[in-house]
């Protein structure tokens, strides 16, 4: 590599890496306590206990427990009905009306039953009441800086200038590193050059790691655009026979049992896990939208939409879901690291404390860098090492 | 001045074998069925913490031996 070129990635390297760094450091911080989310939340959790019954035992009604929802809060609506697929645990979503929660969906609450014996076991307050909790709070400052979608497209962006600074940095590793065997940290050498070479062994090491990380992260901060995107294309067009129809209210519908029960048999093998009520912002006016998966480490994160007419109860149509949205799901295992157990996250916690150290000793190489003219910069310049030239550059 | 061609392969034989390894084992426990490989992930992507322990230690026996 030319030293023309060695020098241009040096300059990216360093201001994509001063541009993101605090920003990912942040994400880097919430994301470590996120990767244990269901252990903290179980810790966390003072609900009473599941009823003991056998693991075979059918579910109760979801009416039933939708009844008890519109029983407790009378004149509220049900927005939609979750169905743990790990726990025996039914949640049923409720807001004052369609309008309130469209125009602040924290005035969402919530339900918790016991799936098998619909007792209820938890009864929240308004999501807007109160402060967030501690998941809640590790979750927004990871997700959107708690700005809402003009925060999520900002840490998107910031993703993108991280997975820059990953590559520049790869690029640089070469130039660094050939007069050294691999995995060399100078211990004896200055403290500067000691966190050069752990900077750069962590970075090279973790390479690939923090590289799908960024880019399924960036994909992940567009969860809201590509939905409605997908709302506005194919879900719009599919609606379009519906034109003109008077949604159906709270009288005129079918039953939830029945959705899941149609869904399930036109569905064989998967997994029912939530059905939207009509008139939600994440459905359509005359639906049920109930959202079905599949069983093995990768069909499980992969989601259908059924529509089911709230009216009638007819199954109308199992959507096919756009590639781009596919690609979302896919991005989400490899972000998260939550399909191999518990092994896979003491590895993905791991890796994410090697990308703390690597941005913290990429700052602290910045921050102590040196006064040293660009000639002497050149790799072969006798004045200053192969091995420290190019990355004195980068952290200058 | 660009530096001599041999050698360049050498610097990028262990990054890329660890890339490598990392982007099998990512992918091995979303596309195996369980079993063995979930142990291939975990061995997988475990490799690249026990270079990075590897290396730390060789560095810190160099550091006490010079002293």
């Amino acid at each position: 590599m030319s030293a023309r070129s060695i020098r241009l990635w040096s300059v990216i390297h360093k201001w994509t890496s001063l541009l993101c760094t605090l920003f990912l450091l942040v994400i880097c911080l919430t994301g470590l306590p996120l990767i244990f989310r269901e252990e903290i939340g179980d810790w966390l959790n003072d609900d009473p206990p599941y009823a003991a019954m056998p693991p075979d035992t059918p579910m109760a009604s979801l009416d039933g427990m939708a009844a008890q929802g519109l029983h407790r809060y009378p004149g509220q609506i049900v927005t939609s009905i979750f169905v743990d697929d790990d726990e025996p645990k039914v949640l049923v979503f409720m807001a004052p009306s369609w309008r309130a929660f469209i125009d602040d969906p924290r005035s969402r609450h919530w339900l918790k039953f016991d799936a098998r014996t619909a007792r209820l076991l938890h009864d929240s307050d308004p999501m807007s009441k109160g402060g967030p909790d501690f998941l809640t709070l590790m979750l927004r400052l990871h997700t959107d800086l708690f700005a809402g979608l003009p925060g999520s497209l900002f840490l998107g962006a910031m993703g993108c200038v991280f997975v820059a600074a990953l590559v520049s940095g790869v690029v640089l590793y070469a130039p660094f590193m050939r007069r050294l065997p691999f995995g060399t940290v100078r211990a004896r050498r200055s403290r500067r050059l000691r966190w050069l070479d752990l900077h750069n062994l962590l970075g090279v090491v973790a390479a690939a790691w923090m590289l799908t990380l960024g880019l399924t992260g960036v994909l992940n901060e567009l969860t809201m655009p590509l939905f409605a995107l997908w709302q506005n294309t194919d879900v719009r067009a599919m609606l379009h026979r519906w034109q003109g129809e008077a949604p159906p209210t709270g009288a005129d519908l079918s039953s939830p049992d029945a959705a899941f029960r149609a869904v399930k048999a036109a569905l064989p093998g998967m997994e029912v896990v939530s059905l939207v009520y009509p008139g939600s912002p994440f459905g359509t006016p005359f639906h049920y939208v109930l959202w079905a998966k599949g069983t093995t480490p990768l069909t499980s994160r992969l989601f259908s939409p059924v529509l089911v007419d709230a009216r009638t109860g007819a199954l109308t149509a199992v959507m096919r879901m756009p590639w781009y949205l596919r690609a979302l799901e896919l991005s989400r295992p490899l972000h998260f690291g939550d399909y191999g157990g518990m092994p896979l996250k003491i590895i993905w916690a791991s890796l994410d404390i090697a990308t703390i150290v690597v941005l913290g000793s990429g700052l602290y190489l910045w921050l102590k860098r040196g006064r040293i003219p660009m000639e002497s910069q050149r790799p072969g310049n006798e004045t200053i090492s192969m091995q420290e030239a190019p990355v004195r550059t980068a952290a200058e | 001045m660009t530096p001599p061609a041999i050698g360049r392969p050498a610097v990028w034989r262990w990054p890329i074998a660890i890339a490598m390894l990392t982007v099998f084992g990512l992918f091995a426990a979303l596309l195996g069925q369980g079993g063995v490989w979930l142990w291939l992930s975990w061995a997988a992507l475990a490799f690249p913490l026990a270079v990075i322990l590897a290396c730390l230690s060789r560095s810190g026996k160099a550091g006490r031996q010079g002293r």
